[in-house]
């Protein structure tokens, strides 16, 4: 088997970063994209700027794309972001670019994908959802509600072509220390991890875990699944 | 486009359809297959597998079209009928593209 050609959308910092040096050292050439550059230099890493809350700007990039590679092995839409806000606070501007990143993007990347994954003997899309959905927190009403969009997008992606090959799930991390949540109260992420069965900040090694065990060919059976990190269900 | 055998990738894509069929449920492949609709041999979901296989091998020419956009739905007769009537429309998306 060849090295793998995997595309991650939200490359350059964060979990996105920390996914893409795990997978340049397994071996795996990473296609990766960010808004802006990225300092990552890997002979295997392809960097992209893109704009996901933008159709237009995904549209160029998967065109740009192709001409890297024809076929891709899995793709990890990682790209999103958080807003916490009161429900009756939040402006429609929040709602829409917290749309437009999390769910079209999702959406964009993964329906431009699909032709590429079909090439592939094991084709994967991993999505990004949250444990903010199952509890339903408080303040965070717009981002749960996005990414509750994406798990029913995973879901029904999973059912729609688990017949060509491709299977689709989602991993919902607990509480990391990355730029997701630089904005949001110690006190505040503390009641959040009080809330799970294992009471502790997860690391991107526990979120890398899971995207292994949806990478590998043995998980092929495995399909229309959404993981919760720390015991949250 | 000069140089790309419209049917030809049809064909292929077909091939590709047949790959994912049991023995009993193969697609007889030729000009006249009926594809989609009465008497048509694929299924909904099959002829998304059908129309993925065929944008990715135009794209793989350089040809971006999308053949399920609202043009295609919105045509008197559906232009997935047959392989004749599909090339005649992927011919006709690739000379005028949607705006």
């Amino acid at each position: 088997m060849g090295a793998r050609r995997i595309l991650v959308t939200g490359a350059s910092r964060g979990l996105g970063r920390a996914i893409t040096e795990h997978l340049l050292a397994k071996g795996d050439v990473v296609y990766g994209c960010s808004r802006g550059q990225s300092d990552l230099s890997h002979e295997n890493y392809h960097h992209f700027s893109v704009d996901i809350g933008s159709d237009e700007s995904i549209k160029t990039f998967f065109f740009e794309l192709r001409r890297a590679t024809r076929s891709l092995d899995a793709l990890i839409n990682n790209a999103g972001i958080a807003s916490m806000n009161a429900f009756a606070l939040t402006p429609p501007a929040t709602y829409q670019q917290v749309f437009n990143i999390n769910v079209q993007g999702t959406y964009l990347c993964s329906q431009k994908a699909l032709g590429m994954l079909r090439k592939s003997d094991h084709g994967r899309i991993i999505n990004f959802t949250t444990v903010a959905v199952p509890l339903q927190l408080e303040g965070e009403s717009i981002y749960a509600a996005s990414k509750s969009a994406v798990e029913t997008l995973t879901k029904v992606i999973a059912k729609e072509y688990g017949n060509f090959g491709i299977t689709c799930n989602a991993i919902g991390p607990s509480p990391i220390d990355t730029s997701l949540i630089k904005g949001v109260p110690a006190s505040k992420i503390q009641e959040l991890v009080q809330r799970q069965a294992i009471k502790k900040m997860a690391t991107p090694g526990d979120v890398i875990n899971v995207i292994d065990f949806y990478l590998q060919p043995g998980s092929d059976f495995i399909t229309g699944q959404v993981l919760y990190l720390g015991g949250v269900s | 486009m000069p140089g790309v055998d419209i049917q030809q990738i049809i064909f292929d894509a077909l091939e590709l359809t047949n790959h994912a069929r049991e023995d009993h449920r193969q697609i007889v492949i030729s000009e006249s297959t009926l594809l989609f609709g009465n008497d048509g041999v694929l299924d909904s979901m099959e002829l998304v597998g059908l129309l993925i296989s065929i944008e990715e091998a135009l794209l793989d020419e350089g040809i971006e079209v999308t053949l399920s956009d609202e043009r295609a739905m919105s045509q008197s007769k559906s232009p997935f009928r047959s392989v004749t009537t599909l090339t005649n429309y992927i011919q006709d998306s690739i000379n005028e593209p949607a705006s």
